[in-house]
């Protein structure tokens, strides 16, 4: 039996994603047998490649949720996630752009009146670490004329690499916790805003207060010091201060 | 301006791939190393450390860019912004040449990551024929292209590899990367010779050779790039560089990694295998492993991000 070269392609790559679904009489009919192994077997070699090659590069990617799940039922979410939603850029860095928003969309109690608070931290946790993994390589300031104190607060621009985020979960104290091998217990819910920041190569998490979180994720919005806010240095001097000092701020002077 | 064509391509030595686990290493010793070759992936969108790290590098060392996600055998479009973003890191690193696998890692848009191979015959060839010139004349330079490790045949193959490979440089004037443990994998698995594979081989084209450790698992053998390389492999690599006159010779080692001296022990084993010692067809010890091995390991790839996150301490 002859397929296109399209055919044949379709269905190899069908029988990796869906390796329950793919019938051993296609392989035995497109694929020769060799000395030790039958059709289906040989396939079997990619079909199961394909699992451990994605599951590794996760773990890679989420090394603090696959520590809150056990790295059995993480491995059984990722293979959930590739198969509802296959990766599809030549990018490995991309493979885990949609995990939070499929652990969220999937998430077992979604019709039951009440939410599991565990599943909430492993949503937020996801969330979490994406964001540490993209601050990693994507753009950043490494190469910008960095703020001081000179700078006016006109020409203040943030750090192309930095991110807020309002989480249930203190999941940056959880993450480091996992770094520092404490083993650490899920946390109980509690409120946290963080910054997540690229500063030469390395990347660090700064707490915010909720009013700190609100001027950022606003100068993220404008891509300046928003003309109708009020920066939090006014009552706290320290506070530019210590932002300038992380890295936050560029100097956009050279380019206003 | 005439192209460049592969005889124009340099003779590099021995080189390592460049890793992420190295970085430090690399740019604290400057190593004694004649060569690296980088995944264009790793750094093709890199607006971080490793994009830093081999601008470093390619200031230094002759850099060669080898991908894994051309995906020349897919019968998808050619990906524009892919080439796009390779052509402009070979602008900034300048590297001696730039390399992928006969292979496709995907259809449907999707990508599965993995090299998958073609059928070897006729309609293939005429497939991918017009892609490499394609490529070639994108990137404004010759491309090279590497046999994979192969775990299937298909019924529709009508030629060898080396016989495909072979109509492939003539017809595209594109130049090829040896693997020589994939030549082992390969003939391993399909129960092929390995020295007939070698004297099918069309040698004017090969540009490269590369070396890796493979896993034996008993009914077949995967190559996983984690372990030192393999007796079997290093007599192949003594006929191919007796019959390559010595080309530039790179070593890939992408599990369990062990430090960047240990590498670069392992690599300069080569050294031992120039002398002519001449070909063995040499009966592979028996190490099976109960281990479930990965072919084409690509987790290597994925920064330790971790390691580098810390808490802000203003
Ligand atoms: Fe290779």
């Amino acid at each position: 039996m002859t397929r296109t070269l399209p055919d044949l392609q379709r269905w190899m790559h069908d029988a990796l994603l869906r390796p329950e679904d793919a019938d051993p009489a296609d392989a035995a009919a497109l694929l020769t047998p060799n000395p030790r192994l039958t059709a289906a077997q040989s396939l079997a070699i990619y079909q199961q490649s394909y699992r451990l090659r994605i599951a590794s590069c996760m773990r890679e990617q989420f090394p603090a949720l696959c520590h809150a799940l056990g790295a059995g039922l993480f491995n059984d979410f990722v293979s959930e996630y590739v198969r509802d939603a296959p990766p599809e850029s030549y990018t490995l860095y991309d493979l885990g752009r949609r995990f939070a928003d499929f652990l969220e969309a999937h998430r077992p109690d979604r019709d039951a009146p009440d939410r599991e608070v565990w599943i909430d931290f492993v949503v937020d946790l996801a969330r979490f670490e994406r964001s540490v993994f993209v601050t990693f390589d994507g753009p950043g300031a490494e190469d910008l004329p960095t703020a001081t104190a000179q700078t006016t607060d006109a020409a203040l621009r943030l750090n192309p690499s930095l991110s807020v985020a309002r989480y249930r979960f203190p999941v940056a104290q959880y993450y480091l916790a996992v770094r520092a091998e404490a083993a650490p217990q899920p946390p109980h819910p509690a409120d946290s805003c963080i910054a997540v920041i690229r500063r030469n190569y390395i990347t660090h998490m700064a707490p915010l207060t909720a009013s700190q979180y609100g001027f950022l994720a606003a100068m993220l919005r404008d891509g300046a010091v928003p003309a109708d806010m009020t920066p939090p240095w006014t009552t706290d001097a320290k506070v530019r201060d210590t932002w300038l000092r992380a890295g936050f701020f560029v100097d956009g002077s050279a380019q206003a | 301006m005439t192209r460049q064509t592969i005889a124009d391509l340099p003779r590099l030595g021995l080189g390592l791939g460049l890793r992420n686990v190295h970085f430090e290493h690399i740019l604290t010793h400057w190593p004694d190393v004649d060569w690296f070759e980088a995944i264009s992936e790793n750094f093709m969108d890199s607006g971080g450390r490793p994009r830093h790290v081999i601008r470093q590098v390619a200031d230094r060392y002759p850099v060669v860019l080898h991908g894994v996600s051309l995906s020349i055998g897919s019968t998808d479009p050619l990906n524009m912004d892919y080439l796009a973003r390779l052509k402009a890191l070979a602008a900034e690193v300048q590297p001696q040449w730039v390399s992928d696998h006969l292979c496709w890692t995907g259809v449907m848009g999707l990508n599965s990551h993995d090299l998958l191979p073609v059928p070897l015959n006729a309609d293939t060839l005429d497939h991918i024929v017009p892609r490499i010139h394609k490529v070639q004349e994108v990137l404004g330079r010759p491309l090279i292209l590497e046999n994979p490790s192969t775990y299937v045949g298909f019924r529709d193959n009508a030629m060898s590899e080396p016989e495909f490979l072979r109509e492939m440089a003539d017809r595209t004037g594109c130049g090829l990367l040896l693997d020589v443990n994939n030549v082992y994998v390969t003939c391993y698995n399909a129960g092929a010779d390995t020295a007939a594979y070698l004297d099918a081989f069309p040698w004017d084209k090969v540009v490269q050779m590369h070396l890796a450790g493979h896993t034996d698992c008993g009914t077949h053998i995967i190559d996983t790039h984690d372990q030192p390389v393999r007796p079997e492999v290093w007599a192949l690599y003594a006929r191919a560089w007796q019959q390559t006159g010595g080309v530039s010779t790179l070593l890939e080692w992408d599990g369990n990694i062990p430090s960047f001296g240990d590498c670069h022990t392992e690599l300069l084993k080569a050294q031992s295998y120039m002398g002519g010692a001449g070909f063995q067809e040499v009966v592979a010890a028996a190490h099976p492993t109960a281990q479930p091995g990965v072919s084409n390991p690509v987790s290597f790839l994925v920064p330790q991000v971790m390691d580098s996150a810390t808490s802000l301490d203003p």
